[in-house]
């Protein structure tokens, strides 16, 4: 009995498992992440942009979480603008840029000197994967004795002979 | 320099005898050391004893000080009040920069005695005396800005005799007893490990003795940290109104760094403990844990960076700086200096090895710290460098850290099937089966519950393809070995790892899929919103019996069923007004009110700000199983080393270091199994 289900089991986790695995996987994330939880409220498009603009008398905090009057001010000029304006998000967060300044912004731009910010993580992103592979390649060689013998590996030799020696 | 009253002088010579006590330690255990004599080396516990000592009367004092209201002290005029009610007057201690110092030291000098406790009976071993002279060291440059820059005793203005008491923020919620201790117990803690670290580059004792000694204090001082931070999250979901438990502030960021970079070395050690190897990348881990303890206290103490839990500005950044400075300099000086002793034989043959995933992990938790750092002191930059003033905010930390994140539970599913060495495709297929097919099911589930987006989509099918796994490892270990399948290292950490997950779900859930509105409340009229509903009961005001607050209420019947008190509590000696959120918790989601400022008492009409937010329950739960998951890994596996062998054994000069695996004193309870 128990060989009998060891060897369904060892079947069914063949490639056809898998591929049906995959087949249900990404049909339900495509059908997940396309389909749309009705209209955005104006409620929900007033919480999103408040989450894009930081208080200004607080370092880091956004205006949706800020409780002070500074940031229940912009709150309300948001509120009015997405109630009463056409204006998409973007440009309500442009708006805001242009009358408070650039530190307005929880995100910093992608250009100048803050572009730094996107690409030293970037940069650090792509030295440890690089270094990564460097690594296992040096271990390959290692592992393949390919290599030439280091002067650690000379100094072993040599070790060993004079112990050898009487 | 005429202490003002008894307190302030038995609190500031508490500090002193910390001082000399730790001083004459460490030279003491130098001198021992250097001459060979043990009779100097036994005695060196009796110095942490005395350095303990010595911080908890000065502890012991603040708490009379804040107790009797002794208003002499600069410290009880800033923090104390006669009307703080006493568990909060005892937690008042630590609500300001000098008296949290103070229980940092506490805590320090704490561990240090247990240092010198466990290892009383291997005082002549150099690997243990190294390891006290850096724990003096440390605790006495916590001493030096005890009685220098960040004096808790010092005298305070003459004639005082009241105080506003501590920030209102720090006394209306009971996890602010809770919060800081357990999270300086994690900060702190990792000094044991980076001690003895120091001690095998200055002995030249790198083999894997030190680790396993301090392997547990690194476990414990982790799973601190990890308490403290959820803690804090908690708090700030309870406290401050805003409806979420993480804002990516600078302080909150600099205790996150530490634990990126803490939850690395605690995996990337099994690989050094199995194979011997990445010995430097280990050593350099430690540094950056501790390192950074001190590099987040300089940026959250100096008032560099602005927060909210930032104690404002003093001069105790530049020590903290300095202090950062040398521990890099010496740190990386020792490591340069051993370096020849420090390159390990072994080589990790295939990516696709245990091993290989703890080096992924390791690539992805720095990159991830790096991240975090990056962004805390980037404002900084620019306004050095280019003279603005920026602003980094979460939705920058959200969009990096997340990819990250998701990479993480990927690797999170995949790890705990490797085997060591290396693993055969064929191998993959069949363990990672099920597994898979459990992340689809996440997915499926979570698309019939209503999920959209694809990125919480996917973040809740790579968590169940890593429960998958944990569990999978957890139901394989258990069928073998009854019970203690639950326990050792392997096992306790795939309990550690559900705990882990359950914070995914709970973070992806709450972060795309809270709804917030603001609800104009009418008394006794009943409203919908998001598949409740909400009444108005009354808006009331109550005065304390000390008169000393002020609480502005909402009655709000949430569901017909339960009553929600959101308020407004206004600290009447100074004037400050603090928003406490009404909550009502549930498995699958939270019901969250704030009173919007401008009510008043008899109000029928009141704007109240309210989240419906999934899954936070899960948070804490989650932090309760990895608590309980670290707990059973560190209990015994199947073998255990006796305490009693020694520590570890001193490499032969020009010797490479040993080359055997240490595979064979170290099996795994529960891996390389089919």
């Amino acid at each position: 009995m128990s060989f009998g289900l060891s060897e369904i089991n060892n079947r069914v986790k063949g490639w056809p498992g898998w591929v049906l695995l995959l087949v249900v996987t990404v049909s339900v994330l495509a059908v997940g992440s396309t389909r749309t939880s009705g209209p955005q409220s104006q409620e929900e498009r007033i919480e999103l942009i408040s989450k894009r603009v930081a208080c200004p008398v607080c370092n880091g905090e956004s205006v949706a979480e800020s409780r002070n009057n500074a940031s229940r001010a912009i709150r309300n000029e948001i509120d009015s603008l997405v109630r009463s304006t056409p204006l998409s998000d973007d440009q309500i967060v442009a708006g805001l840029e242009d009358s408070y300044g650039t530190e307005i912004l929880l995100v910093p731009r992608a250009s100048g000197f803050d572009a730094l910010i996107w690409v030293l993580p970037t940069m650090a992103f792509v030295f440890g994967v690089a270094g990564l592979a460097v690594a296992f390649q040096r271990w390959r060689v290692q592992a393949d004795g390919v290599a030439d013998p280091t002067d650690a590996d000379r100094d072993i030799v040599a070790a060993a002979r004079q112990v050898d020696l009487p | 320099m005429i202490a003002a009253s008894v307190n302030g002088a038995f609190g500031r010579a508490g500090v002193m005898l910390m001082l000399g006590a730790s001083v004459f330690g460490a030279l003491a255990v130098l001198y021992g050391i250097r001459k060979g004599d043990t009779k100097l080396l036994k005695q060196s516990p009796r110095y942490a004893w005395l350095a303990f000592g010595g911080i908890l009367l000065s502890c012991v004092m603040m708490q009379r000080a804040l107790i009797t209201r002794d208003f002499s002290l600069a410290y009880v005029q800033q923090v104390g009040s006669a009307d703080t009610p006493a568990l909060y007057n005892f937690a008042a201690m630590w609500s300001a920069l000098e008296g949290s110092i103070l229980l940092w030291a506490l805590i320090l000098a704490g561990f240090t005695a247990a240092v010198a406790w466990r290892f009383r009976k291997n005082t002549e071993d150099p690997l243990v005396g190294w390891a006290l002279i850096v724990m003096f060291v440390i605790t006495a440059f916590f001493a030096m800005i005890s009685l220098g820059p960040a004096d808790p005793f010092a005298n305070g203005a003459v004639g005082v005799s009241s105080g506003p008491g501590p920030n209102p923020l720090l006394q209306n919620h009971i996890l602010v007893l809770f919060h800081p201790p357990i999270l300086y117990l994690g900060f702190v803690g990792f000094t044991v490990p980076f001690a003895f670290a120091i001690a095998a580059l200055t002995t030249g004792r790198l083999g894997e003795g030190w680790l396993l000694e301090t392997r547990r204090w690194a476990l414990f001082s982790w799973a601190f940290l990890t308490i403290g931070i959820l803690l804090g999250g908690w708090w700030s979901y309870e406290v401050l109104g805003w409806g979420g438990v993480w804002a990516w502030d600078p302080v909150e960021n600099a205790s996150l760094l530490p634990w990126l970079t803490g939850t690395a070395y605690i995996h990337s050690v099994l690989v050094q403990e199995r194979r011997g190897m990445l010995r430097v990348w280990n050593l350099s881990l430690l540094v950056a844990t501790f390192a950074l303890t001190i590099l987040g206290t300089f940026l959250t103490r100096s008032g560099v960076i602005e927060s909210v839990h930032a104690f404002g500005d003093g001069p105790v950044g530049a020590w903290f700086l300095a202090f950062f400075g040398l521990i890099v300099v010496v740190s990386l000086g020792l490591i340069a200096w051993r370096g020849d002793r420090l390159r390990s034989p072994g080589a990790i043959d295939s990516p696709l090895s245990r091993e290989g995933a703890f080096l992924a992990n390791n690539v992805l938790f720095t990159v991830f710290a790096f991240v975090v750092l990056l962004g805390t002191i980037f404002p900084l930059l620019v306004e050095a460098l280019d003279g603005r003033r920026t602003v980094v905010g979460a939705p920058y930390f959200d969009r990096l850290t997340m990819p990250i994140g998701l990479v993480l539970l990927f690797l999170m599913g995949v790890a705990p099937v490797l085997p060591w060495r290396k693993a055969s495709q064929e191998l993959l297929r069949k363990r990672l089966f099920w597994p898979a097919w459990l992340g689809a099911a996440s997915v499926v589930l979570a698309v019939l519950v209503g999920a959209t987006g694809w990125a919480p989509l996917v973040a809740f099918g790579l968590a169940g393809f890593a429960a998958g796994a944990a569990l999978r490892q957890l139901a394989l270990a258990t069928r073998r070995q009854g019970w203690r399948g639950f326990v050792g290292r392997a096992n306790g950490g795939m309990v550690v790892h559900l705990g882990v997950i359950m914070i995914a779900v709970a973070l992806a859930s709450s972060n795309n899929f809270t709804h917030a509105t603001r609800l104009q409340l009418e008394q006794g009229v009943e409203q919908d919103w998001q598949g409740h509903t909400f009444r108005l009961e009354s808006v009331s005001e109550n005065v304390n019996d000390a008169g000393s607050e002020s609480a502005l209420e909402a009655r709000v019947l949430l569901d017909n069923s339960k009553v929600i008190v959101p308020a407004i509590t206004t600290y009447l000696n100074i004037g400050i007004d603090v928003p406490t959120p009404g909550v009502r918790t549930g498995f699958t989601s939270d019901v969250y009110l704030t009173l919007e400022q401008g009510a008043q008492s008899g109000d029928t009409l009141v704007t109240i700000q309210a989240f419906v937010r999934p899954m936070i329950l899960w948070l804490w739960i989650g932090g309760a199983v990895m608590a309980l998951g670290t707990l059973l890994s560190a209990f015994p596996g199947s073998k255990r080393r006796r305490a009693t062998d020694p520590v570890s054994a001193p490499i032969p000069v020009g010797a490479t270091a040993a080359a055997a695996p240490r595979g064979e004193s170290e099996p795994d309870p529960a891996g390389a199994s089919a």
